[in-house]
């Protein structure tokens, strides 16, 4: 029930407590470094030492206030609130991201398990993973001479390898114990799979996804410079960059900041769920 | 019962905050005055009415994309029956170029704006993926003049004006120290390169040697320039106007292109060939539609219409009393920062001193092919194959075509597809006829066998 435990300085919303004791311990700290880095942000360049504007200037200038008024607005084609960029962004995102999930989670769990592919394929990986996501545009545009794949492509490309290194690692790692434990129940091929190794190796996978996700980001400018002309928060800095409209590039990184907070968060909270299972 | 009530309390607080925000959040900025209404539909008969509505042209956003985004704001397609026309903002030449070798069908573009001779390299495969042949036509040229060479305040007074030859010696004193004089444009071997290739050269610069010459986003430059590590910037409007606009004043305009050619050929409009054989009443439609609006776009009443239309963020995103001025011919030359004001120096797109400006005089691709062979950029013998290349390009007769349907008087047709002799500030002279006596005519080149 709903009431089970009653602080007199605070209440409950579900199973999360919010009194003054759990507000000074949680969200006071986070918000005077929030605080104190934009005041000095906004003192550096208000002293004119850095030619960077500071965050005062989403409010100040007239166009970027517009977007931080606005962020809803759909006048046509590409000229949409920053709300709109950045659903099309993530869209984008969420599919490339899920295909390198999979098949980062299932070339992970062969690596780990087979020393023979992980021998063989190791130098390939290492090299593979050095390549910066502009690198790929040119590429994935040749080999698959279509927009919209390759750009996805991209994002799928330079988020793949945090999931499959990880997951590799976590399946290797599996304690002997469990391994001895499996042996002497013979537990079949498919119950070793399912109720020894994946769980074992589950924190390591979600380490890798957690930090896909912020690589997956990384790409979207990248990508959507090779779709060009098209909704979403990639172009939209790319343009704000040919424009030199520099506040307009800080109000996109805001957003794409809160977009990947949420979605970490999501993340931890699926693995919160699932792990403990 | 007093838990539940905080509880309800802070909900109903909370649904309405967010109700009342976003009520907020979904009005839309204010919109620019209303504009003048848009043209009127023509009613189409079998001869004229499209194969298809719908295309897709890519644009830069510079001064010489306006006939396409006025075409299509205006109504100007859409009265000749192409009502679905997509005018895609390109991310860099570069993403134009790939995104015309994807064709609309990949995701890409079927035609656009394009510094010469891309449609020629494209079509024979000379800078795209793999080398593949895309042909392509070249059907009008967009505008002329507009363009300029920016350069970094630092080099004010060392005789960076129309004439470049009293810098000569600083230019090269600057690369015997080690630190050479570094300029830039935004794509190789094409217009912006050739401008400020034509320029120095004719001042006894030699742009292949004693200078270093890049390719890099206009962003980029400018960045550099306000930080002193670049020197020069071969460009075109608004960005000589954003340059000049700022109150570092890390640039000057040294020279106009428009005062190196007069009515020289600037950008043009090409579209796939395989876009333009399936559908060729289409391409004519589009074309009659570029020709209108290059014609409202050279009406001085339209001009401040045009410039609030291009300003906005989803064309140019520029503050639009930044496109005022080299419309009437404005502009703020030198280290000095003297107001020069001469309709002859302005952008044009339908007529110019010389006659028409849309007509893709082949005489201007030959130029385009000489040029190119001046520096290198192509080999000796490509004049031997340049009328084949360029007759396999050149959309002339979609031209004349479209222009005929359109009615333009006989007189604004040129009668030929040459516009004869070229005249350029140094008092050398391009005899379309005798392309290899221009060359030879020319002290400063990089020929390449």
């Amino acid at each position: 029930m709903a009431s089970s435990v009653r602080n007199s300085s605070g209440f409950r919303i579900g199973s999360m407590e919010i009194s003054t004791k759990s507000i000074k311990k949680y969200v006071l700290p986070p918000a005077i470094a929030i605080f104190t880095f934009l005041a000095l942000w906004e003192a550096l360049s208000a002293s004119g030492i850095t030619l960077l504007p500071g965050p005062s200037s989403l409010f100040t200038d007239a166009r970027t206030f517009e977007l931080v008024r606005y962020p809803f607005y759909d006048r046509g084609g590409i000229d949409k609130g920053m709300f709109w960029q950045t659903w099309a962004s993530l869209q984008r995102v969420v599919i490339s991201y899920t295909l390198a999930a999979i098949v980062g989670i299932s070339l992970g769990i062969a690596i780990g398990t087979s020393e023979m592919l992980s021998r063989a394929l190791d130098p390939l990986f290492l090299f593979l993973r050095t390549v910066p996501p502009l690198a790929w545009v040119p590429i994935s545009l040749a080999a698959l001479n279509k927009n919209e794949p390759a750009a996805l492509f991209v994002i799928f490309i330079t988020s793949v390898w945090p999931i499959l290194i990880n997951t590799a690692v976590g399946v290797k790692q599996i304690p002997q114990d469990y391994i001895n434990v499996a042996r002497v129940v013979q537990a079949s091929k498919q119950k070793y799979f399912f109720q020894i190794l994946l769980p074992s190796a589950l924190p390591y996978i979600f380490t890798g996804l957690r930090v896909a996700i912020s690589l997956a980001w990384l790409a979207i400018i990248a990508a959507e410079i090779v779709m060009s002309g098209i909704v979403g928060i990639g172009f939209f800095i790319w343009e704000a960059y040919q424009n030199n409209y520099i506040s307009e590039v800080i109000l996109a990184l805001v957003w794409i900041g809160a977009v990947g907070l949420l979605l970490d968060t999501a993340m931890g909270w699926l693995q919160n769920k699932i792990v403990k299972q | 019962m007093q838990h539940l009530s905080r509880r309800h309390f802070l909900l109903a607080v909370g649904a309405t905050g967010s109700a009342t925000l976003l009520k907020g959040c979904a009005i839309t900025p204010p919109s620019p005055d209303a504009l003048s209404p848009k043209a009127q539909a023509l009613t189409l008969s079998s001869l004229t009415a499209p194969e298809t509505t719908v295309v897709k042209l890519g644009y830069i956003a510079i001064a010489e994309s306006a006939p396409l985004i006025i075409a299509r704001e205006k109504g100007f397609f859409a009265r000749h029956g192409m009502t679905d026309v997509a005018v895609s903002k390109q991310a860099s030449w570069g993403a134009a170029r790939d995104n015309i070798e994807i064709g609309s069908a990949g995701g890409g573009i079927d035609g656009g704006q394009w510094q010469m001779p891309m449609p020629q390299l494209i079509s024979e495969g000379l800078i795209t993926k793999g080398n593949r042949k895309i042909p392509m036509l070249s059907m009008a040229q967009l505008s002329t003049q507009g363009n300029g060479i920016a350069i970094a305040s630092q080099h004010a007074g060392k005789g960076f004006g129309l004439d470049v030859s009293g810098a000569a010696e600083y230019v090269r004193e600057m690369k015997a120290s080690g630190k050479p004089f570094k300029a830039a444009y935004t794509f190789p071997r094409v217009n912006q390169d050739f401008w400020i290739r034509y320029w120095l050269g004719a001042g006894g610069i030699d742009p292949s040697k004693d200078i270093d010459l890049i390719a890099i986003p206009a962003a980029q430059t400018v960045a550099s320039m306000r930080t002193g590590s670049m020197d020069g910037f071969s460009t075109g409007d608004p960005w000589p106007s954003r340059i000049l606009r700022d109150r570092r004043k890390y640039g000057f305009l040294a020279v106009l292109t428009a005062q190196i050619w007069p009515s020289h050929p600037e950008e043009y409009f090409a579209m796939r060939e395989d876009w333009v054989r399936k559908n060729p009443k289409a391409a004519k439609a589009i074309l009659k539609g570029i020709m209108e609006a290059q014609m409202w776009c050279d009406d001085p009443k339209n001009r401040a219409e045009m410039a609030a239309i291009l300003a906005q963020r989803k064309y140019f995103n520029v503050p639009s009393d930044l496109l005022i001025g080299p419309y009437t011919g404005e502009y703020i030359l030198g280290a000095e920062r003297k107001t020069v004001k001469d309709e002859k120096l302005a952008i044009r797109y339908w007529k110019d001193a010389r006659g028409s400006v849309s007509y893709p005089y082949q005489s201007h691709d030959l130029w385009f092919l000489t040029e190119s062979v001046r520096w290198g950029f192509l080999p000796q013998g490509a004049l031997g194959e340049a009328d084949r290349i360029i007759n396999a390009v050149s959309g002339e007769k979609f031209w004349r075509e479209a222009a005929q349907e359109l009615g333009i008087a006989s007189a604004d047709i040129p009668p030929s597809t040459s516009r004869g002799i070229e005249k350029f500030f140094d008092g050398a002279e391009f005899d379309p006829e005798k392309p290899q006596a221009y060359l030879d005519s020319l002290k400063i080149k990089t020929m390449k066998a």
